[in-house]
């Protein structure tokens, strides 16, 4: 693991290393240089096994990171990488190249957070929504009870007490 | 095998077709008549869950498709993001209705990793238990459920049967037969009761005659090799370049399970090897799957002999009614009867998880992997390719 | 391919004539597992309404509601769980969250009905067919818990450490310890209504999890002017209903408290509070007495911008917190931090004057816009054998005084005490240091009527009084004093048999032939205090009304039938701290009312 985490560390600008097991790794690479990272991750340092690629919403920073895991097979380890990019017009560069499961991974991000990856191939396609016209649900700021309970049609005269409050009531 | 392929590959080389224009477009043309569109799904057709293949045919000849899900959508991964960690344990499961066991299981070893809990060793071994048990009733329905996508039923009878045994056991075990609700953050929820084991050898004596009756029905049937032998063919180039992983990727050859690779709970105690093919098309996953369900008979019968007979089972945890898990992030797998299933799970040491993803091996398989597939086979055998790569539609979804 | 590839598949033709499979009527000849997790079923007098299953419950499958027949009262909210069995997914996490165990699942799961409604129900409630079923999911055994049933263990100076001292023997939590323990709380809320003040303990308890100890401090100021003070010695009754006590040890509730107020320094108190610059509106209040409910009463109206002055008849205020409680439990410097808090905050106070002495109530009247009166029990009561008249036979409350003053007093080699109650051991434990200190050993017996089970002390008293070396033995009546040459030789004890009578009454019996004797050359009566109101006199006393116990009769804001005189604390409601606190805290809102209507 260190023999790749030095090699990484030589070639490029990575911070925020986490050891998180023997096996597995974390760690954060500016957005521009993060598909070259994993290329030559996946072409010179065996890590051939896309694991994974999905978004986390730091709504209060106004980030979106995206994790890529890779797994390279032969030594039975992982390496996470983490890359920041703005809320905002979010967009980042394609990996389809790397791998062709990718733009899946991609299509499923551009529908549900909204980030958008330029000439990844069919990556306008609805995936699992079909005329959405809300804010990307999978944002931190769609609330999913709200948009439940304006959708669909709750139990009419459902009531529920707090124990304390009851309580209060009851016995004051 | 080899010479068998030539026979039974019905075109040589169609690899040209259709045609690609000069702007990288195929060259269809629905109004030309030589076009059909047909599609596969979204019903349920019994193993597969719903979803739906938008195929673009000549004659017989799939010309083009297009993979459709979003039929079982229920946003859990969303849905966890508001339930204390407590209660992302009776969600999860749901994310996939065939073996929801991984799923417990990832979550809570994603927590207690997390927050450095220690499991206790009783526990371990009953979640060995219940994970190879999953993986039994799972291979029960999918052995002789690619029999069943060439119309031979009677295997899918037997499976069922065998494996609503299995199910009885687990909610003699569990208290419930298809969601158990049994491995939770700290271990799990109780020990076997008592006579189990006793029960547990009566239903695998029977799933050992069940083997014998399928390897007749199925894999000495020349109806069966003659639909599959050849068919489905995964270049083994492709299982990096599209993920491919478990059965699909251990059938082209690849010796790669995480239960060896990266052993987890029990497994290094346990004495296996990696089940695998070399001819990559459906007759060798059909048979990579059947060696799994010997080696799954013979694992659960080894859990049953090394595990202790009492034992606490489950680690104090704090009060799960306000659990806050320490930030962090960790991303941990096992290997489900489909493949390497994980989850990646970040807390942002609150009550409540920060994002959970599954990956499940049937985002690729079903997806990237699949529409490249089926172009150029036949009309008659695009849902046992579909099963063979024993695609679960709600894994893709989430 | 060969030619048994066609014939082997035939095989399965012997299958027809198998017996099936299937089970025939699997309604009946097919009852759920042991641990099937079917139908709910609640033990509904087990049951006390925490909701718990409600706050774990993934899919707000539960409902609180009251149900016919069952009572709100202190410890049980009178709410029973009602389940929509269009939304449970079986999980069963009610079940094992469940802080009673009256929750469990049954293995029936066939039960079908034509009206969707009737899926919503109440467990327990409707004599469901399943009810007296056995057999379901129930919390697995042993050691399962979703929250720990066993306390942070309170760190103590060890009897050796602490018999011939004054120091204070509870230590108090740590950061660690106290975060755990506020960690077992499940939230529910129960204790707020038994607690007299209803104070917020669920977010005070919330706060020390969250270690965010000034949230904490300002919600004990809302109900409570003396953390440090009830942090050590409140009666916590609270604890007695919490729900986790059910199956397990109840919340430290009141180390919680304390351990709040003593994170908190002086100097930080207005800064936290936010109590800095209050604004006086010109009213005056005088407020007699300086324990609990003075000093409450003192808080919360200086709040609201009263110019208050106390009125203290001893040297320093605090009233019984001070010269009953003694210091091992309740160090002064610990009364003093509360007490300065609220004298700071603009309140003035009279040592050494005496109402009905040195100024009187109808004074009082005139120079103040309303007065409260919280004048506390402070003349002890008398058993009346023969014999108390005797010099060495002394109150426990004087002895107390003069320890708290610094005072010598008499401390025999052989002690009786008689009273089986708080102050009584207080006294007890008091004299064994004494004791100790003087001649190096223990000589104590403490007697009491009721039996070892109805004590009215504190459980821990009795206990740690016996890590002291005093004798506790109780159920004994006491029947004469004996004298021999004019010295006390010892007390003469009946068996007391039982102490109420069927309707309540006290009318203790007793077995005249099951006699003791217990050495002694010095008796301490402890059963009881009396109040002194005498400086309620003439006219102001003609306009009031009395209840049969000679108390003075209040309304809700312990307003007296004189608008502008209010009374509360022990010579009221209690006798304890909480309950002057509270009392206090109402009858500032009582007195604001007042002012304001006068307008």
């Amino acid at each position: 693991m260190e023999n790749y985490i030095e090699d990484i560390k030589l070639r490029f600008d990575v911070k925020d290393i986490v050891s998180r097991r023997d096996n597995l790794s974390f760690i954060t690479c500016e957005k521009e240089k993060t598909i070259a990272l994993i290329t030559h991750m996946k072409n010179n340092l065996g890590f051939t096994h896309f694991v994974l690629l999905t978004a986390v919403d730091w709504i209060e920073d106004g980030l979106f990171q995206l994790t890529y895991i890779l797994n390279n097979p032969n030594a039975k380890i992982d390496i996470a990488v983490r890359t920041m990019i703005s809320r905002e017009n979010s967009e980042m560069e394609s990996a389809h190249k790397l791998w062709q499961q990718v733009a899946t991974y991609q299509r499923e991000l551009r529908e549900m957070f909204g980030i958008n990856f330029p000439d990844s191939p069919g990556v306008t396609d609805n995936f699992i929504l079909e005329g959405w016209d809300d804010i990307p649900p999978y944002r931190r700021d769609f609330d999913t009870k709200k948009y439940a309970e304006e959708t669909y049609f709750p139990r009419p005269g459902r009531e529920t007490n707090d124990p304390a409050e009851y309580m209060k009531k009851k016995l004051s | 095998m080899k010479e068998q392929k030539n026979i039974f590959n019905w075109q040589p080389d169609r690899s040209k077709y259709p045609k690609v224009k000069e702007n990288g477009e195929l060259d269809i043309d629905l109004t030309s008549e030589k076009f059909i569109k047909l599609w596969q799904g979204p019903n349920h057709p019994g193993v597969t869950g719903n979803m739906a293949i938008e195929l673009t045919v000549s004659g017989d000849e799939v010309v083009h498709a297009k993979t459709h899900v979003g039929y079982l959508h229920r946003g859990f991964e969303k849905l966890m993001e508001r339930r204390l960690w407590i209660q992302c344990f009776p969600t999860c499961i749901r994310m996939c209705v065939a073996e929801p066991d991984y799923n417990e299981y990832l979550l809570a070893k994603s927590a207690e990793e997390l927050s450095g809990i220690e499991v206790p060793e009783m526990a371990e071994w009953l979640r060995t238990l219940v994970l190879e048990m999953a993986r039994l009733q799972s291979l029960l329905r999918t052995v002789p459920g690619q029999a069943g996508t060439l119309s031979l039923g009677v295997g899918v009878q037997w499976g069922v049967y065998l494996r609503d045994l299995v199910l009885d056991l687990f909610e003699e075990l569990t208290g419930g037969r298809v969601y158990h609700m049994y491995i939770l953050p700290g271990g799990v929820r109780g020990l076997l009761p008592d006579g189990f084991k006793k029960r547990m050898e009566d239903v695998l004596k029977k799933i050992e005659e069940f083997i014998v009756n399928i390897e007749n029905l199925m894999f000495k049937n020349i109806v069966f090799k003659k639909r599959t032998i050849g068919v489905g063919y995964i270049d083994p180039a492709w299982v990096d370049q599209f993920g491919i992983v478990g059965p699909n990727a251990r059938a082209a050859g690849f010796k790669r399970d995480v239960r060896k690779d990266y052993p987890y709970l029990k497994y290094n105690e346990l004495d296996f090897d990696v089940t695998y093919e070399t001819d990559s098309d459906i007759f060798a996953r059909s048979v990579v799957r059947k060696k799994e369900l010997i080696l799954t008979l013979d694992l659960i019968r080894q859990i049953m002999a090394k595990m202790p007979e009492k034992g606490d089972f489950k680690a104090q945890t704090p009060n799960v009614l306000h659990w806050k898990i320490p930030a962090g992030e960790t991303y941990v797998r096992s290997e489900s009867s489909r493949g390497e299933y994980g989850f990646y799970t970040v807390s942002d040491g609150s009550t409540m998880p920060r994002r959970i993803n599954l990956r499940g091996p049937s985002y690729t398989h079903a997806v990237s992997l699949l529409e490249k597939m089926l172009i150029n086979a036949n009309l008659a055998d695009v849902h046992s390719i579909m099963v063979s790569l024993q695609t679960c539609p709600p894994e893709i979804e989430r | 391919m060969a030619i048994r590839d066609i014939l082997t598949p035939f095989t399965a033709w012997k299958k027809v004539f198998r017996e099936p499979v299937t089970v025939k009527d699997p309604l009946n000849d097919r009852p759920g597992a042991e641990r099937y997790r079917g139908f709910h079923k609640n033990d509904l007098t087990a049951c006390i309404g925490c909701g718990s299953c409600e706050a774990i419950c993934e899919n707000e499958a539960i409902d609180l509601v009251p149900v016919e027949g069952i009572e709100t009262k202190s410890g049980d909210s009178g709410l029973r769980p009602l389940v929509d069995y269009g939304r449970c997914c079986w999980c069963a996490l009610c079940v094992d969250v469940c802080t009673t165990g009256s929750l469990n699942l049954t293995n029936e799961y066939t039960w079908v009905t034509e009206d969707p409604e009737d899926f919503r129900f109440i467990p327990g409630a409707e004599n469901k067919p399943w009810d007296k079923l056995e057999a379901g999911w129930k919390k697995p055994e042993p050691n399962y818990e979703f929250y720990s049933l066993k306390r942070e263990a309170m760190e103590e100076l060890h009897p050796g450490d602490r018999d011939k001292s004054f120091i204070e023997i509870v230590k108090g939590y740590s950061k660690e310890q106290a975060e755990a323990e506020a960690d077992r709380c499940v939230e529910c809320g129960i204790c707020i209504a038994t607690c007299p003040a209803n104070m917020g303990i669920p977010e005070y308890i919330k706060a020390v999890r969250n270690d965010d100890i000034e949230e904490g401090f300002k919600i004990l100021y809302e109900t409570n002017p003396l953390p440090e003070i009830c942090g050590r010695i409140c009666t916590h009754k609270c604890e007695t209903v919490c729900s986790v006590g059910h199956r397990g040890e109840p919340l430290s509730i009141r180390w919680l408290k304390r351990y709040i107020a003593d994170q908190v320094e002086s100097s930080e108190y207005k800064r936290i509070l936010g109590t800095d610059g209050i604004e006086n509106n010109g009213k005056k209040v005088a407020v007699i007495g300086s324990g609990p409910a003075g000093l409450s009463a003192a808080h919360y109206l200086s709040l609201m911008g009263y110019k208050i002055t106390i009125y203290e008849q001893y040297a320093h205020a605090g009233g019984m917190m001070r010269y009953g409680i003694p210091e091992y439990r309740l160090p002064y410097d610990q009364i003093d931090k509360d007490v300065n808090y609220i004298l700071s905050l603009g309140v003035d106070i009279h040592y050494n004057t005496q109402i009905g002495k040195d100024i009187s109530l109808a004074d009082l009247k005139e120079k103040y816009d309303a007065v409260f009166a919280g004048t506390g029990l402070h003349l002890g009561r008398s058993t009346r054998i023969p014999g108390t008249e005797h010099e060495n036979v002394y109150q426990a409350i004087d002895l107390l005084n003069k320890i708290t003053d610094g005072k010598e007093i008499h401390v025999a080699e052989k002690i009786v005490v008689i009273g089986g109650g708080n102050v009584a051991m207080d006294i007890t434990r008091s004299l064994t240091r004494l004791q100790n200190q003087k001649y190096g050993k223990v000589q104590m017996i403490a007697t009491a009527l009721e039996s070892e089970k109805s004590l009215p002390a504190d459980v821990e008293e009795v206990v740690e009084a016996r890590e002291e070396m005093a004798i506790v033995n109780p159920g004994w009546g006491p029947k004469s004093i004996e004298i021999k040459d004019g010295k006390i030789t010892g007390l003469h004890v009946v068996k007391c048999l039982s102490i109420f009578d069927e309707e309540g009454r006290f009318n203790p019996q007793f077995d005249e032939n099951n006699t003791n004797f217990f050495e002694a050359d010095m008796i301490v009566e402890s059963i009881g205090q009396g109040m002194d109101i005498s400086y309620i006199s003439g006219d102001i006393k003609d306009s009031l009304k009395f209840d049969p116990r000679g108390r003075v009769t209040v309304n809700e804001y312990f307003q007296s039938d004189a608008p502008w005189l209010f009374i509360g604390g022990d010579i009221i409601q209690g006798p304890d701290v909480i309950h002057g606190i509270a009392n206090g805290h109402k009858a500032a809102y009582g007195i604001d009312n007042f002012l304001n209507q006068n307008k």
